[in-house]
């Protein structure tokens, strides 16, 4: 009963493609499974993800493997702290006849066939630029020249440098809601990958390590397609609707639902988030997860399995216990997973 | 105490004269030398005390007999514990054999007699004489010899005088019932006590192996409260319900085991935890199976029909075992 009908051959066909998307990519990225299966599921969900981690684990080269996996066209700015929207949109220059011109930038150059879009060090753009990345992620759609620029198969992945402090811009809760992950990176911890990686010459040269992967493994116009149908075809019964709910009660109203944190005052933890849209968020991202373990039915452990990508950075604390966020929210997700009960 | 003979009361018997009819069948000796039965040497009766004897008293005899080496008496010719007359039962017959010597060897009767001879005079009562046969040990051997053991005195006396002085109420002719001795009941008490705590301590134990009231709730008992409400479902086993219930009360059981929410992707790390279980491995894959198909499945009812109730029952009540087998303490008492 676990395994996918015949009837939906289609996304059995798409789940190979997909399983084939994780193999081709950790052939450049060794050591990051879950980070690999957590990017596939952020793409059949059309959800964006923000990646962040250490300086130097992978995030930029994750990012580019799966950019050259995916297929289709492909952009890529960098976070700077003098950047403005308008360097996003348009490019300005001074021709050869010395007229100043004006022409698409990243965003539109390649208009509507626009599919990764690739935002490296997020955290340096100013408030400006997030904001008008909110549009162009909610809304996967921009004003420029005097028109609206559609983009429909628009994915945005970027990362953030946790380390750095200096010249920074947090992201706005409304852009963090935005996203549909946040996917941390830690460097592999097995020894022998480890000496793999500091010793292999193999994975000092990034350029010729994303080279081996193979292009244009997914089609990423027809990923809207699959991905709705999949969200159709898996099925959530009636149990696991309540498990939802339970564990959204348990996330705003952590202390009526039994969590104790230590050192947390629990009544007075959460200050707001996990929003509607965060939770439609969870159960897309599961739903995927579901299909890509070869299920046609979501089970507990899907949820579970993407909770803390998905909710994790929607979840606003007290000012008081904002500081300590990178500790306390990896223990309030496992203690809300650990406390609602399956079924 | 049976009076089978009364005697008319004549002279009443000196203590003299009892002590001179002790001393004469005190130890009657008779030598046999039977040609016939060459085997059988002397027979002597020992009679330690053969005066002085009341209504009712038991007395001892033995009986030595010389017989030939090899030769043994035959249990069947030996007396029979029983009446013997009308005022003599015998009590009891053991027979030993005792030196060697000179090639014979000595038989040893050790008899009990009892008299319920109601004398009213001192009287001499011979007890029967009888005879014991040997029989030859040797393999096929049909010789046999008789012992003949020879009647011996006893002297009995009355318990009272002839003719009592008449009282006005026959019962001043009782005496009364000597004193029951006071004993001390402080050292059974106590011991009552003490087995009484024993087995308080003892029960407190099992119900605490066991999960049985007030010590249900434990967490390191926590299949066990799940087998039992597991047990109490499966009186409405008919029931949809019941079966979602009982799956539930097992989820909570191993929850309840792992201190978080265990499903059906954690069983190998459960097990790899809790040892205990591992013999459950494939009955836990099954409750999960069935879990996700009654709770998540398109088809709820299917669950049953893979997994049926029974089979729930079964696995709940292993798990409390496997829970039992596996406690702390017993582990460390196995150790």
């Amino acid at each position: 009963m676990n395994q996918i009908r015949p009837a939906d051959a289609a996304l059995t066909d798409w789940r190979q493609a997909a399983l084939r998307f994780e193999a081709e990519i950790a052939k450049a990225v060794v050591g990051q499974e879950r980070a690999i299966r957590l990017v596939t599921i952020a793409i059949f969900a059309r959800g964006h993800v923000l990646l962040e981690g250490d300086v130097g684990v992978g995030k930029t080269t994750l990012l580019r493997a799966v950019a050259r996996a995916l297929g289709g066209a492909y952009e890529r700015v960098e976070g700077t702290v003098d950047m403005m929207p308008a360097d996003l949109i348009y490019h300005t220059y001074l021709a050869e006849d010395g007229r100043p011109r004006i022409e698409p930038g990243p965003v539109l150059r390649r208009s509507q066939d626009l599919s990764v879009f690739f935002f490296n060090e997020i955290n340096r753009a100013r408030p400006q630029v997030h904001s008008l990345l909110l549009r162009l992620m909610a809304e996967r759609s921009v004003q420029a020249f005097d028109r609206e620029y559609r983009f429909p198969h628009l994915q945005v992945f970027a990362d953030r440098n946790r380390v750095e402090r200096e010249e920074t811009f947090e992201l706005p809760a409304a852009a963090r809601d935005r996203f549909l992950m946040e996917i941390g990176m830690e460097a592999p911890t097995d020894p022998d990958l480890r000496r793999r990686l500091a010793f292999d010459p193999r994975f000092h040269d990034t350029d010729s390590l994303v080279a081996e992967v193979a292009p244009d493994v997914i089609d990423q116009g027809a990923v809207s397609g699959i991905a709705a149908a999949l969200q159709h075809g898996i099925h959530a019964s009636p149990a696991l609707e309540e498990y939802v709910v339970r564990l959204w009660s348990a996330v705003r109203e952590p202390a009526k639902s039994g969590i104790v944190l230590p050192d947390v005052a629990m009544d007075s933890l959460v200050q707001g988030g996990a929003s509607p849209r965060g939770i439609a968020f969870l159960i897309r991202a599961a739903r995927v997860r579901a299909w890509l373990e070869g299920r046609d039915v979501l089970l507990p452990e899907d949820l579970r399995a993407v909770f803390h990508e998905t909710m994790a950075h929607r979840i606003f604390l007290e000012p008081v216990y904002e500081m300590r966020r990178e500790r306390i929210l990896p223990e309030f997700c496992r203690a809300v997973l650990a406390t609602v009960p399956a079924p | 105490m049976r009076a089978r003979a009364t005697m008319p009361p004549d002279r009443m018997p000196s203590p003299a004269r009892i002590a001179r009819a002790g001393i004469l069948a005190a130890s009657v000796l008779l030598l046999t030398a039977l040609p016939a039965a060459a085997q059988i040497g002397a027979v002597t009766v020992r009679s330690p005390r053969p005066f002085g004897l009341f209504l009712g008293d038991r007395f001892d005899a033995t009986v030595e007999i010389e017989a030939a080496d090899g030769f043994a008496p035959q249990a069947a010719s030996l007396p029979k514990p029983g009446p013997l007359t009308y005022w003599l039962d015998l009590g009891s017959v053991a027979v030993a054999p005792g030196p060697l010597r000179d090639g014979n060897r000595l038989w040893r009767l050790s008899l009990t007699y009892q008299t319920f001879y109601a004398a009213l005079d001192v009287r001499r009562l011979d007890i029967p004489a009888f005879t014991v046969t040997f029989a030859s040990e040797a393999a096929r051997s049909t010789t046999s010899a008789a012992a003949e053991v020879p009647s011996w005195p006893i002297l009995v006396s009355p318990l009272r005088e002839v003719q009592p002085p008449p009282v006005a109420d026959p019962t001043e002719y009782m005496r009364p019932e000597s004193p029951v001795p006071r004993r001390d009941p402080g050292p059974a008490r106590a011991l009552a006590w003490a087995f009484a705590a024993l087995g308080l301590a003892g029960l407190a134990l099992l119900a605490r192996d066991r999960a049985w009231w007030p010590l249900h709730r434990r967490p390191a008992r926590a299949f066990a409260a799940a087998a039992r409400q597991v047990r109490r479902l499966s009186a409405r086993s008919g029931d949809e319900s019941a079966y979602r219930d009982a799956l539930l009360a097992l989820h909570r059981g191993l929850d309840r085991t792992d201190g978080r929410r265990v499903m059906g992707e954690d069983l190998p790390a459960f097990l790899a935890r809790h040892p205990a279980y591992g013999a459950l491995a494939q009955p836990l894959d099954r409750f999960f199976a069935a879990s996700r198909a009654a709770f998540f499945g398109r088809d709820p009812a299917a669950a049953r029909r893979h997994w049926p109730f029974p089979d729930l029952v079964a696995t709940a009540r292993r798990l409390a075992a496997a829970e039992r087998a596996g406690a702390p303490g017993r582990a460390e008492a196995a150790s």
